[in-house]
């Protein structure tokens, strides 16, 4: 390939400057002439029949311009993949946090008056809190109408089983009859929140022909387009999406999280009405991490080969399916892991409980999976006598190999993850002093397809507009893609504006989530671009008389046989004659073929041009404390090729840190269906003082679907830290702790009783 | 009960008639309409919200706004001078420190009240300082850097 002048440079975000001036307009920071403030009602039971809910006396309250509740909308349930959702709860309560009224006001103080003066009484009934309870026989229903719900058909539900996705190949039990070894361990870890700084946020207003606009901070405003649609049966053709610069998300604003609030309010109250949610909203009844079982039953020979391995992850969705069926289903790849296994039988279930609904988080089951395994590959080496690395080594896919379900696997960087990473920390010296220690976790992850559309458009000084209907998040894939954009056409980043995202205005993209933006949207870029090229020369081979096939684009011109035209004079042209230069590129990732006999009930068979990585911690622990220091951290990670290195690495640097945050302090801590810790003072996320200098090495081992060998990169190095930290705790204490987060506590207590 | 408050922002006076239990967040985001003064927990946990009041660093959402009166109140609006970015802004860019963005006012003016007390910080001094700032995007190391390269600029134009 020629020199790259833009793809693979440090080149800045192209939104940095209205962020460090504070000029970004943020959903939180956005309103109109006369918006009201929304505010929800929410349950206070975690399971019980609603009896009572009397408004009357809020309404009334001066300042109070509108009071909902399920009374006062159409009766839709709505959801992804299970349709088991509503607005609001109608007979029945299921979790602490349940929105079960609305109100707007005219003063954020008169909205909380208002509130208060809601009247709601509860008749309790059997809850249940903890997905094997949940799982037993005659154990209380959270839907007892789950047969009446609409679902994809490939569900397989029961009960408060909403899916039991698996994943068959081989035949596990002659696999475990072939293992000179088998081991079986439980794991579990606990629900952790995305924690995005900016809360869910949206402002609804609704014109005099019935159309509505939202302004919110979404990850995926046609998705919330789609859902608003069903839930206001009102068409998607009514209403626009607008997204606003987005405080991180995470995944935790994929779904609708208070448009529809907003909307609905604003319909009643004739007036914009504006929703910012709490912080104890959040931490009580937003999109978290699901907490987890799961269990692990691996077979090997005395060497060191994986020959069978049975395992079963159990998420506790909460009240309601969410990402549940979907989560459950990924899980599984990342169960079976990144390694050649003839024989598996693995299941992802997704349980109903009286908790929060939980969502999608960075890579979702990704951390929580990989703890298990990444843990147990170090349990397994221990007990062998063989270096965890050289397990690993004998273990992993390489170019060619399989996938769990059968798909071919190709530009498999994972050797090179693993060794380099395992060379940064100094392997050789994997307990240098005692209560130091040393850890590595390898695994996989995908780059999730779906379709992209962008406009690009020539503006009058030859600068050009790109227009995506992705949204960003703050990753800069959107800069990654106007980097391929500006390679494309031989202009520089700084001669781009773009534009996103608003339902009405810019094409249809299928979202800002599974690391796929900078994938997807910078491939539509590539399309797009050529078409631009194609309008431009055929333009210009008119105005210079030089035919097409001898013109080339750059410097902001187009040449050829020793004539020049500048791309300002060519839209000038192009506008006064012809509408302007503008072109439509779409792309959609092609599909991973795989074997479906392998699998069930699957929502996510294969991983679409996966990636590999690897990290390796080199940490203290403090035996009298159970503190841990981490010293050093390496992630080594197969990102096909580095768009733009700087915020690859800011990516890699943000998803440790929060995997730390998951792996050692974070934790949404319910007692009977109730949150103990709705706060920031004990909801521990990690803060300057607490996390380590990331050392990042990018390796690049192309795929051939990505623009440029881009893969995705957003979520994997959230997915390794936990169990990267759990085997070099072990490692330095010898204490093998199964359950996040790893405290210090936790530490302390199992040290103390090993040395008894 | 509405009192008269006299507020020095950004160099610009205003008068206001205020209830006396708002606070310095909340005028400044509904009143003046600043926005770029961020808000979040309302708790002064995560100081998104930070502001500088007579050059130190506070978490606007637990000050009175009237407390504020009569003290030079500094918001991101006012960092820039004449559309020149402040050396920390321009850090700040220059190093990738910047993902959603979100925290990023706070985390300047937090560095800024930082750095003018300690011309030349070590890395572990420059987290203490921003340790009550949370960053949920960026793991803080670029943030770290763009501190150290703003605090070079900075002596450099002291020595000038």
């Amino acid at each position: 390939m020629s020199e790259l002048r833009t793809v693979g440079k440090r080149v800045p975000r192209v939104d940095a400057r209205a962020k460090v001036t504070g000029t970004a307009v943020f959903a939180a920071d956005f309103s109109l002439p006369g918006t009201l403030h929304g505010r929800i009602v929410r349950s206070t039971e975690p399971h019980a029949r609603l009896v009572v809910i009397d408004t009357r006396r809020a309404a009334a309250l001066p300042g109070v311009r509108a009071v909902i509740t399920a009374a006062d909308i159409p009766d839709v349930r709505y959801g992804g993949a299970l349709k088991d959702e509503t607005v609001f709860a109608n007979d029945r309560v299921r979790y602490v946090g349940q929105p079960i009224a609305a109100l707007a006001a005219t003063s954020q103080a008169a909205a909380e008056a208002a509130a208060a003066a809601i009247e709601v009484r509860y008749e309790p009934l059997p809850a249940v809190f903890d997905v094997e309870a949940a799982m037993a026989p005659g154990a209380p229903l959270l839907h007892p109408d789950w047969e009446t719900y609409t679902a994809i058909p490939l569900l397989k539900r029961e009960g408060n089983v909403c899916n039991r996705a698996r994943i068959v190949a081989g035949d596990v039990e002659r696999g475990f009859e072939e293992a000179d070894r088998i081991f079986e361990h439980r794991y579990t870890t606990a629900m952790v929140h995305q924690g995005y700084t900016e809360a869910r946020a949206a402002l609804a207003s609704w014109d005099g022909s019935g159309q509505l606009t939202v302004w919110s901070n979404t990850q995926l405003p046609f998705e919330v387009q789609n859902t608003l649609a069903e839930i206001l049966q009102v068409p998607p053709g009514k209403i626009r999406v607008v997204v606003t610069a987005i405080g991180g998300g995470f995944g935790g604003k994929l779904r609708v999280g208070v448009e529809h609030f907003a909307a609905l309010l604003a319909k009643k109250a004739g007036r914009p009405v504006k929703i910012l949610t709490t912080t104890e909203e959040e931490l009580v009844a937003s999109y978290p991490r699901q907490s987890t079982v799961i269990d692990l039953r691996t077979g090997v020979t005395k060497d060191g080969r994986i020959v069978a391995k049975q395992g079963r992850i159990v998420f506790d969705t909460g009240a309601f399916a969410g990402s549940g069926p979907g989560v459950a289903s990924v899980a599984t790849l990342v169960l079976a892991g990144p390694y050649r296994i003839p024989n598996l039988l693995i299941e992802g279930l997704a349980i109903y409980t009286n908790k929060t609904n939980c969502g999608s988080y960075r890579a979702p089951s990704g951390p929580q999976a990989s703890f298990a395994v990444e843990s147990q590959m170090d349990e397994i080496a221990d007990a062998l006598g063989l270096d965890p690395l050289e397990l690993r080594l004998r273990n992993i896919v390489r170019d060619g190999d399989e996938g769990p379900t059968g798909q071919v696997l190709s530009s498999v960087g994972l050797e090179e993850c693993l060794e380099r990473a395992a060379a940064a920390i100094g392997w050789g010296e994997r307990r240098p002093a005692p209560g130091r220690g040393k850890g590595i976790a390898c695994g996989w992850w995908t780059t999730t397809g779906g379709s992209s559309g962008v406009y690009v458009k020539l503006n009058a000084d030859g600068s050009v507009a790109l227009s995506t209907g992705a949204a960003e998040i703050g990753s800069a894939a959107l800069t990654g893609a106007a980097q391929i954009l500006a390679e494309e056409l031989g202009i520089d980043v700084a001669d781009i504006t773009l534009v996103s995202a608003d339902t009405f205005a810019t094409p249809f993209d299928f979202g800002a989530q599974g690391s796929r933006t900078a994938f997807a949207v910078g491939n539509a870029c590539r399309i797009a671009a050529a078409e631009v090229r194609r309008q431009l020369f055929a333009l210009a081979s008119r105005e210079l008389g030089v035919s097409e096939d001898r013109l080339a684009l750059g410097e902001r011109h187009v040449s050829g046989g020793g004539e020049r035209i500048a791309l300002a004079d060519l839209a000038r042209i192009a506008n006064q004659t012809g509408g302007g230069i503008i072109a439509h590129g779409t792309f959609i990732a092609p599909p991973t073929p795989y074997d479906e006999k392998r699998v069930e009930a699957h929502v996510y068979p294969a991983f679409h041009s996966p990636s590999f990585h690897a990290h390796a911690v080199d940490l203290s622990v403090d035996p009298e404390t159970g503190d841990v220091e981490i010293h050093r951290y390496v992630v080594a990670q197969d990102v096909g090729r580095a768009i733009n290195p700087t915020y690859i690495e800011g990516q890699i640097e943000g998803g440790v840190a929060q995997g730390l945050g998951q792996a050692l302090s974070e934790e949404i801590v319910y007692r009977d269906g109730r949150v103990l810790n709705p706060n920031l003072t004990d909801y521990k996320m990690p803060t300057a003082v607490d996390v380590p200098r990331v050392e990042s090495i990018l390796v690049e081992h192309p795929s051939v679907v990505g623009p440029y060998g881009a893969k995705g990169v957003g979520e994997p190095p959230n997915i390794e830290p936990p169990a990267a930290v759990a085997n070099a705790i072990a490692a330095a204490t010898g204490v093998r702790i199964r359950s996040l987060p790893i405290t210090a506590e936790k530490i302390v207590t199992r040290e103390a009783s090993a040395c008894r | 009960m509405k009192v008269t408050v006299s507020l020095n922002v950004n160099g610009e006076a205003w008068e206001l008639s205020i209830e006396a239990d708002r606070t310095l967040l909340d005028v400044l985001r509904t009143e003046l309409m600043l926005t770029g003064t961020k808000t979040n927990c309302l708790e002064a946990e995560c100081g998104v919200c930070t502001v500088l009041v007579d050059g130190m660093a506070v978490n606007s959402c637990t000050v009175l706004a009237v407390t504020a009166q009569g003290r030079q109140i500094t918001t991101i609006e006012g960092l820039a001078r004449d559309g020149e970015l402040h050396p920390l802004q321009q850090a700040f860019i220059d190093r990738g420190a910047v993902q959603c963005g979100y925290c990023i006012p706070g985390m300047i003016l937090s560095a800024k009240a930082f750095l003018d007390e300690h011309p030349s910080p070590t890395d572990g001094q420059i987290r203490e300082a921003l340790a009550g700032n949370l960053c949920r995007c960026t793991g803080y190391q670029k943030i770290v850097d763009a501190v150290q390269d703003a605090a070079r600029v900075l002596r450099r134009e002291r020595r000038r």
